[in-house]
């Protein structure tokens, strides 16, 4: 899934973009120091850990050495990776070529970090308060619901029955890309809209939090700000109450945000208010490197086309209807069916098939993760051959040319359009001539230089 | 490394069990004291486990004659709420009040024993038995578990009368393809540390300054495994001497520097 792959990686990319003096205020505070470290490819992350004790330069060929050869493409995507965030500083040497050194904020707050720990800025509230905390399945559970309720309204299903508290300004900046708003019929889900539906939870998240964060500039908030309490939120600990007098009031609001999306749980009490983190926040940071995904599938696919799902979520057979025909749903499992008419329905609404056998091979149950292939391959080859079935005609835009006055033009046409790159059937017995359309005005052009 | 079957790595979360000599007979007469050694390799760990948040440590302490185990970086995240505990790499207060418990006792167990035939060596056969133990245990446990690998940081001598014993651990660890890394800080070779790391496609180093002792693991050891297909380590003694000039001059230099920054660390 490429073009999904990039929005969920664009959060580091919008980090990466925040201007220089930006940069340095965020690697002020160790968390984020931490927060990017483990965003980093891994060969980039062995290079911080390799280069933070040493105060002088250290020669780019040196650096080389230490990669084998089959690793220089990625040798090079994490040095570029560290020039873009700022971890790396490039010095030349007249001796030695290009150095580079690390950034020294970045460098004395991780030397710190990894020789005394860290300190988060606030503690956890003392439980002998008569506070009540949920227990980590129930604020899973929690957290599962506020986010699929969220995901449904924002496709808008038509069966949110629980609305969540986000204002419909916000909900419509969310939608801006997924949904597209036709007068006939309502809002119809676009084709970025379909693959979002199909990224895992961390990735969806990371996309909401971006579009969060740009729009955070229309409401005269600091985008480095958000992105700092963001990062530093995934340092707290699960289930564990922080109160709230500990945040500053743009924290707070972004606070009362987070919440209905389910990335914490805000609690009153007598005299105090709190709010506590749930899974969804603390992995956070584990999702911004480019890891593989780590949960448990719940799809059985077999090989007469029939899936079966071991789903109650709402959610989850949304998403299967998008590719698959829906036989019937039980207490606990979803048997659906997946034929050439769902498929087709998939493939117009700009679904890729390797979208869906990615899907499929990602969220696959572990009993049939086990098996190699975790899909049959007859699912596999039949999805790509149906896809391919729309595929067979191509098409493009183009001009019929005939009736040329003598066989030397026709030979003249051709060998022009032949040079122009457009020329697409001809037929020298009756000279006729097919043409792309974008050729066809130098086409016009030459052909009255050759009338006259 | 031709007697290893290797296995493809999608993502770097490791588990690192490292097996730490605490032989009282051997640290008794070095000029790097256990303590300084100890805030090194703290450092170290406090380095992996900052590296990925699923990362995970386990230490194991290996003693004259016994061994247990020290610390395990998945019990502190869960469990009841205490001040200080939090999800990120600690100061380790739980694991130097173990480690104290384990060396006091195992020294009281050589009071007891007899011990002047035998060389001087650490339960080395042990440590890698329990090791194994608690991986296979991770294996069994489901499908998203890390990659486990085993560091040794051993510098007592090989005790010969352990033999059977490490190469039936050896041989164990080859079949789970769990590589065992080793780094000796000792003064002889130790055969048994790099017969291991051959066999089982770990890495061997002997580092000849104990100074530099945090820069040598994080350039080495702190490689996961999925990085290691890609970046020079230290080969097999025999097969090639590049594991010295990988790091250059420049590189001791920087150890030096690390040195000195390490010595202030645990006063300031």
């Amino acid at each position: 899934m490429p073009q999904v792959k990039i929005i969920a990686k664009n959060f580091m990319d919008m980090v990466a973009s925040l201007t220089a003096i930006k940069l340095d205020k965020l690697y002020n505070n160790v968390f984020i120091c931490e927060a990017i470290l483990r965003s980093l490819p891994p060969l980039a992350k062995k290079y911080v850990l390799q280069l933070l004790f040493i105060d002088d330069p250290v020669p780019c060929t040196r650096i080389e050495e230490w990669v084998l050869p089959d690793g220089l493409s990625k040798h090079r995507v994490a040095i570029d990776r560290l020039i873009q965030l700022r971890i790396f500083t490039e010095t030349v040497d007249r001796r030695e070529g290009t150095c580079f050194s690390l950034n020294p904020t970045f460098q004395n707050n991780l030397q710190k970090h990894i020789i005394s720990g860290g300190v988060l800025p606030r503690e956890p509230m003392n439980s002998s308060n008569g506070i009540k905390l949920p227990s980590l399945q129930e604020l899973e559970t929690y957290a599962l619901q506020q986010w699929e309720c969220f995901l449904l309204q924002l496709i808008n299903s038509g069966q949110g029955e629980k609305l969540t508290g986000i204002s419909s300004s916000m909900m419509k900046v969310f939608q801006r890309g997924l949904l597209s708003q036709r007068d006939r019929d309502g809002p119809r889900l676009t084709e970025s809209g379909f693959q979002f539906l199909l990224m895992d939870t961390n990735a969806q998240l990371w996309y909401i939090i971006r579009e969060y964060i740009s729009n955070a500039e229309e409401r005269d908030v600091d985008p480095a700000d958000l992105i700092s309490f963001l990062l530093e939120l995934s340092f707290h600990v699960t289930g564990e109450a922080y109160n709230l007098n500990t945040l500053t009031d743009v924290q707070r609001t972004t606070l009362k945000d987070l919440a209905d999306l389910g990335l914490v749980k805000l609690q009153q009490g007598r005299k105090d208010s709190w709010f506590i983190p749930t899974k969804l926040a603390t992995n956070l940071s584990v999702s911004l490197a480019d890891s593989s995904v780590r949960k448990e599938g719940y799809v059985m696919m077999e090989t007469n086309f029939r899936m079966y799902a071991y789903s109650t979520s709402k959610l989850q057979c949304e998403i299967l209807r998008l590719f698959a025909r829906i036989e019937y749903q039980l207490p606990n499992l979803i048997a659906c069916a997946v034929t050439k008419e769902s498929l087709y329905n998939a493939f117009d609404n700009g679904i890729t098939s390797d979208q869906i056998i990615t899907f499929l091979q990602q969220n696959s149950h572990p009993r049939c993760a086990d098996r190699v292939p975790s899909i049959p391959e007859n699912v596999t080859d039949q999805i790509r051959l149906w896809e391919s079935d729309l595929k067979r005609i191509e098409m493009t835009q183009a001009h019929f040319y005939d009736e040329f006055p003598s066989k030397d033009v026709f030979e003249g046409a051709c060998n022009f359009a032949r040079q122009w790159g457009g020329l697409l059937w001809e037929d020298s017995k009756r000279m006729r001539l097919v043409v792309k359309s974008e050729v066809h005005n130098q086409m016009r052009e030459y052909l009255h230089t050759q009338g006259n | 490394m031709a007697t290893v079957a290797s296995k493809l790595y999608s993502d770097d979360v490791s588990l690192l069990v490292l097996l730490l000599d605490t032989n009282p007979l051997f640290w008794s007469n070095r000029s790097t004291t256990f303590s300084q050694f100890l805030s090194h390799v703290l450092a170290f760990l406090n380095a992996v486990l900052g590296l990925n948040q699923l990362n995970r440590v386990v230490v194991i302490a290996t003693g004259y004659c016994s061994c247990d185990y020290i610390y395990d970086s998945s019990l502190t995240l869960s469990g009841n709420s205490e001040s200080g505990r939090t999800g990120m790499p600690a100061l380790f207060g739980s694991l130097l009040e173990k480690l104290e418990d384990f060396i006091d006792k195992d020294e009281e167990l050589i009071k007891e024993q007899e011990h002047d035939e035998r060389i001087a060596s650490s339960l080395l056969s042990g440590s890698l038995s329990m090791a194994l133990c608690y991986i296979q245990r991770i294996f069994r446990s489901g499908h998203l578990h890390p990659q486990p690998r085993i560091l040794c940081l051993q510098g007592s001598p090989d005790g010969p009368e352990q033999y059977v014993a490490v190469m039936n651990s050896i041989f164990s660890a080859q079949r789970l393809m769990v590589p065992i890394d080793s780094c000796y800080i000792g003064t002889q070779n130790s055969a048994f540390l790099q017969q291991a790391s051959y066999i089982t496609g770990g890495v061997h180093h002997a580092p000849k300054q104990l100074d530099g002792l945090f820069q040598f693991l994080t350039t080495i050891f702190a490689t996961d495994l999925h990085t290691r297909s890609f970046v020079q380590l230290p080969k097999p003694v025999g097969v090639d001497f590049r594991a010295s000039s990988v790091f250059g001059q420049s590189k001791l230099d920087g150890a030096s520097t690390v040195s000195d920054k390490k010595r202030k660390a645990p006063d300031s």
